[in-house]
């Protein structure tokens, strides 16, 4: 259905609340901001409407959110500031970037500071120079996933609470897994995760164990396209295909 | 255009408005040179408002503290995308807060969590009288809010802090989506002039 300029016009409020659809119909209305200077100042207006709105619904985050994302920040590189001079900066976001300069360009990668952060438990645990190795050389695997353009965090609750940590860099076809706040498991049982495809199912590795609720990186290869990752509790140490039912089911998109 | 403002200096010299939003712009601006205290700062005004928009959208506290936790870390990480002569920090903030929960949202596996939800959590009415702090700022939307027809309000808040597109806006409130688009820029055109935030 084609829409009339008229009708574009009258999207710009849904447009400033997140309420078009994602995908064509979004990113027709924000190509429309560009060619229409009164439509943009009417969003900008807007979203400022819809700040007053988020500011009313002020709610304290837990205590500990704070120290969790302060200290991630300090280990997070931040990025420089865009050079506006240089065309081709712009080019590379693609036509179908909304140009509203106000908002944000939503890259969808962040930077995992959890996983910095887990990273640096590795190094706490280390004991000896051999473990200490082992922690060197895994981790600069891991910081080759972390920095990799590509690079996508994706994090997902499980269903015994807690969750997990994904920075997944396609191009690589690696992941790297961190989880957080997963109920303790008795003597004698493991956390493994499983790529699972439509044809078969294999093992990702264990999870190491949680130090203060959270588990260490664990880098997993060969992360095709089609691939879910599982989460299952095993008979330490690990089994060669799950034998209890995931308490996690994420879609790598890959 | 004033010459003065280029001068990053104004941002002390202009008085703030009611949201301290001059203050906010300066502080990002900070953020954005690795200034860790600013940021500190920052977290302690807008964490409340990001966490609590996010926790309206998506009502899972675990799922909004992981939303919230990724936002500020972007805050971090782009700050120095921000450009005050584009709007200010707390929208630039809010705005990403917000796009996140509804990623969140529409996101496959999330949307299957939220079917179980949907049927008890769709009272605006309800939700704005939730709403947590008795600041100004909450008093005064409230009391702009109160200002809208019924099905304005209901669009607004069906949308925004609901999650909903308008095409589902539109299907629960029984209604043509032509009626929800005009319902919902009317609404906030209102809004608008009654915060006066134009």
């Amino acid at each position: 259905m084609k829409l009339f300029r008229h009708d574009l016009h009258s999207l710009s409020g849904a447009y400033a609340l997140d309420a078009l659809e994602q995908g064509a119909e979004s990113e027709r209305f924000a190509r429309h901001l560009n060619r229409c200077p009164s439509c943009a100042s009417e969003v900008r207006e807007f979203r400022e409407v819809a700040t007053a709105l988020a500011f009313a619904a002020t709610t304290e985050p837990p205590p500990e959110l704070r120290d969790r994302v302060l200290a991630a920040a300090a280990l997070t590189r931040q990025l420089p500031p865009e050079v506006t001079s240089h065309p081709r900066s712009h080019r590379a976001r693609g036509r179908a970037r909304a140009r509203v300069p106000w908002v944000p360009w939503l890259s969808g990668v962040v930077v995992v500071v959890v996983v910095v952060i887990a990273v640096l438990f590795g190094y706490a645990q280390a004991h000896t120079e051999q473990e200490l190795n082992q922690v060197r050389a895994q981790n600069q695997a891991i910081a080759l996933v972390l920095s990799a353009p590509q690079a996508k965090l994706l994090t997902h609750a499980t269903t015994k609470g807690g969750m997990a940590t994904v920075v997944l860099a396609a191009d690589r076809h690696q992941m790297v897994v961190t989880t957080e706040g997963l109920p303790a498991l008795p003597a004698g049982k493991v956390y493994q995760l499983w790529l699972i495809s439509p044809s078969k199912t294999i093992s990702a590795g264990l999870l190491p164990t949680a130090t203060s609720g959270q588990t260490g990186p664990v880098l997993a290869s060969g992360v095709v396209e089609g691939d879910t990752l599982g989460l299952t509790v095993e008979p330490a140490p690990g089994t060669t295909q799950p034998t209890t039912t995931s308490i996690l089911t994420l879609p790598l998109p890959v | 255009m004033n010459p003065s403002d280029s001068d990053a200096s104004r941002f002390r010299s202009v008085p703030t408005d009611r949201r301290g939003e001059r203050d906010l712009d300066d502080l990002l601006i900070h953020v954005a040179r690795g200034d860790q205290t600013a940021f500190e700062t920052l977290y302690d005004r807008l964490a409340g408002p990001v966490y609590g928009v996010i926790r309206r959208v998506l009502k899972n506290p675990s799922q909004s503290e992981e939303v919230a936790q990724e936002v500020l870390l972007e805050v971090w990480r782009t700050a120095a995308r921000f450009d005050p002569a584009l709007g200010g920090a707390a929208t630039w903030v809010m705005t990403i807060a917000h796009r996140r929960a509804i990623d969140r949202v529409r996101s496959v596996t999330a949307a299957t969590e939220r079917e179980h939800k949907i049927a008890e959590v769709d009272t605006p009415h309800d939700e704005v009288a939730e709403a947590v702090e008795a600041s100004l700022d909450a008093e005064r939307v409230q009391r702009c809010l109160g200002g809208l027809t019924e099905i304005q309000r209901e669009a607004i808040t069906l949308a925004y802090y609901g999650g909903h597109s308008y095409r589902q806006v539109a299907e629960l409130l029984s209604v043509t989506l032509g009626a929800v688009k005009t319902r919902i820029r009317d609404g906030l055109i209102r809004l608008r002039d009654c915060l006066a935030v134009s």
